[in-house]
């Protein structure tokens, strides 16, 4: 039972640390808390699906529109809806909430509510590990979780557009000075993040279905680990989905599995009572010092 | 032109009058239509299809001229509105609201199929008592519906319910388990179960017999509403070595279950009920990881019975109304008895002779026919009694996935066109 809890927790914390990537990158760069994240996952989901099922795009097609698509339409979302509120917090998080909401509650609307969404898996079958049996799937989304990271670090480092990121995200108005277009950094951001949105969506969705709470699942996700970790720090994403996917796998068995969404609540509330830039966070490190 | 206005003025009456003359003599008032509400979750597949059954025996009934009511013939209309108490997160209150709504809007005479979660059925009822509207529920479980009957008989007598209950439910699923135990040796069993009234109260059941009857329960996991990760559970399974994993799931979520057990190779049968498993293209959604897979249909219909011919005709008539692809889709809970109770009101109606709520109550109570899902009969506590035979009461029956993707009933003997076979992972 213990090597099945460490393998299942470390599938666990990888599916929430590329559900949260997305959304910590754009914050990270641009300073915009996309609520709209769990709609452009579900969004990924959905396409997906309708790519296979009524076009019948080969598997690896089907996936490489979506990203493309769903990462132009968060480049849309930034230059339509985002620039006019670009700057006020609250704006941002109303609008990109309503962007949200809106697409979740469109897919309700138009009857995308019944078991019968599902995506394949990559390959059927599985390896064991331990002891403990493993499919191929949740192999896949160790491997693309950990390439994501290290593609996140090769391309803000070793990249023209990546270098621009860290620059904007370091200090917006020296970044501007240095002539780095603002508007267009934080559009790509947006880009970016709901591209890992759909990317996370499309390797994680065939081990359940795609059903419209899950659009609000991955947002409390994506927020609560950015909230544990840093909303901003990739090291934070990553500790904070260690921590979060090892203790729900804990409480679903040594509980109950109906208190494992309570774990996001509660880890939400303690960090931000106790450290609230989380864990590796530098937002508001200062003023926590004071 | 001044001299010819009045012929023009007279030549204008008398078109008028002519078009009223040769209009046909209007016919003595057509008969007021009977209304029936109809408010559910319409976004489950349970309540659409539901919905649909309804319409559809409405519809029927029409066909033949309608229901006499004191000698005159008055047609059916039913009038849905959507509850969305299948989704997570909806607050009673609201599906309470659009009750209310429809009760004031349409003003029906009586109400079908109506609740789909236990907990909205329960907080209904006094709703429902204060508008005295007979009401017959098609779908939520809960054995606590017919105590609260009994208890306050004078207040809830308006409502009946023609579908199963979680405790049929469970007497069904002794039923199969006493079959494991005695074909197979199975003694243990893993329980996991929807955190809802009737799952819960399913669960605990079959809980209490199993420890009445030699078997060990190994766990008993209840799943909040949309949850889609079962491995805690699975994790369980394996390491207690159970044999039988039994699912109490109604939520679109739950068929997921199925591909992590077998991706997880836990080493056990499923038997129980997980609603997205039941509709005939399960196979296909699925990928075929329900092969072996022991399922409920809550009532027949949605597999036609020959033993039932009624439940043959519904099935038929279902594919020629809403298209063959609706009718393999039916779900395993409500349809056949939300058709039924639109027979039901109306055979109690023309009983009654009126449309008063407290005669058509006396009438209900005191119905005996055959429907979609076998002999349709009231208890006192106003539930469809539920048995083997449905000469003597309503069934449902238990199926089991086999290959190339065919429900075969298994249970109860009436219906079964085969014996239960472990699956290819426990061979």
């Amino acid at each position: 039972m213990i090597a099945s809890m460490v393998v299942y927790g470390l599938v666990n914390s990888v599916i929430l640390a590329l559900i949260a990537m997305g959304f910590s990158l754009t914050f990270g760069i641009s300073g915009v808390a996309n609520f709209a994240y769990g709609g452009f996952y579900l969004l990924s989901g959905y396409l997906t699906w309708m790519l296979l099922k009524y076009l019948e795009f080969p598997l690896a097609l089907a996936i490489l529109v979506t990203v493309l698509a769903v990462g132009f339409l968060g480049f849309i979302t930034y230059w339509v809806i985002l620039l006019r509120v670009r700057g006020i917090v609250l704006s941002e998080v109303i609008a990109t909430f309503a962007l949200g909401v809106g697409m979740l509650e469109f897919f309700r609307w138009k009857g995308f509510v019944t078991y019968e969404f599902t995506l394949p898996s990559f390959i059927k079958g599985g390896v064991e590990i331990a002891g403990v049996p493993l499919d191929y799937q949740r192999l896949f989304i160790i491997g693309i979780g950990l390439a994501l990271v290290l593609f996140l670090y090769f391309f803000t480092h070793h990249t023209r557009i990546g270098l621009s990121f860290r620059g904007i995200a370091q200090n917006e108005r020296t970044a501007i000075s240095l002539g780095i277009e603002s508007d267009w950094t934080a559009a790509l951001s947006l880009a970016f993040g709901s591209g890992m949105a759909a990317v996370a969506a499309i390797v994680i969705l065939p081990l359940g279905i795609i059903s419209i709470n899950v659009g609000y699942d991955v947002l409390l996700i994506a927020v609560a680990v950015g909230i544990i970790g840093g909303l901003e720090s990739v090291p934070g994403i990553l500790a904070g989905s260690l921590i979060l996917g090892y203790a729900q796998v804990i409480t679903g068995m040594y509980l109950s599995p109906e208190w494992m969404m309570v774990v996001y609540l509660l880890a939400i509330v303690l960090v931000l009572a106790i450290k609230p830039s989380g864990l590796f966070g530098k937002f508001k490190e200062l003023e926590e010092r004071v | 032109m001044k001299e010819r206005a009045p012929l023009y003025f007279a030549s204008f009456i008398l078109a008028i009058s002519i078009v009223f003359l040769a209009s046909p003599v209007s016919p003595a008032k057509a008969a007021e239509p009977i209304i029936i509400g109809v408010p559910t979750a319409l976004g489950s597949i349970e309540g659409a299809d539901g919905w649909r059954s309804v319409q559809m025996a409405v519809e029927e009934i029409n066909a033949k001229g309608g229901v006499a009511v004191g000698g005159v013939k008055r047609p059916l209309k039913a009038y849905s509105i959507d509850t969305r108490e299948h989704e997570p997160g909806i607050p009673v209150h609201d599906a309470l609201t659009a009750v209310e709504k429809l009760i004031l809007e349409k003003k029906p005479h009586a109400i079908v199929l109506g609740a789909f979660r236990s907990e909205i059925l329960m907080a209904s009822m006094d709703l429902i008592a204060k508008y005295k509207l007979p009401y017959i529920c098609s779908i939520a479980m809960t054995p606590a519906f017919q105590k609260k009957i009994v208890e306050n008989y004078d207040q809830y007598k308006y409502m009946f319910r023609n579908c199963l209950n979680a405790i049929y439910l469970v007497k069904y699923l002794q039923g199969v388990m006493a079959f494991l135990n005695k074909e197979f040796g199975f003694t243990k069993a893993y329980l996991t179960v929807q955190d809802t009234l009737w799952a819960q109260a399913t669960g605990k059941g079959l809980d209490a017999w199993y420890k009445g009857h030699g078997w060990e329960v190994a766990g008993f996991d209840p799943y909040p509403l949309g949850a889609s990760d079962f491995s805690p559970s699975l994790i369980k399974v394996r390491a207690k070595k159970a044999q039988v994993i039994v699912p109490i799931f109604d939520m679109p979520q739950s068929g997921i279950l199925l591909k992590q057990a077998r991706s997880m190779k836990a080493p056990a049968l499923l038997c129980g009920f997980i609603s997205p498993v039941a509709p005939g293209n399960a196979w296909d959604v699925f990928e075929g990881e329900v092969e072996g897979m022991i399922n409920f249909l809550f009532e027949i219909g949605p597999i036609p019975v020959k033993a039932v011919p009624k439940s043959v005709a519904y099935n038929e008539n279902y594919g020629k109304r809403w298209g063959d692809d609706a009718r393999i889709k039916l779900s395993g809970h409500g349809p056949g008895p939300s058709y039924d109770s639109v027979y039901v009101l109306a055979d109690a109606i023309e009983r009654a002779g009126t449309l008063e709520p407290d005669a058509l109550v006396s009438a209900l109570e005191k119905t005996d026919l055959t429907g979609v899902v076998g002999r349709i009969k009231f208890a006192k506590d106003h539930q469809v009694v539920y048995g083997v035979d449905p000469k003597e009461t309503a069934i449902g029956c238990a199926f089991q996935w086999r290959k190339p993707g065919v429900r075969v009933p298994v249970f109860p003997e009436v219906v079964a066109e085969g014996k239960i076979e472990l699956p290819p992972h426990m061979k």
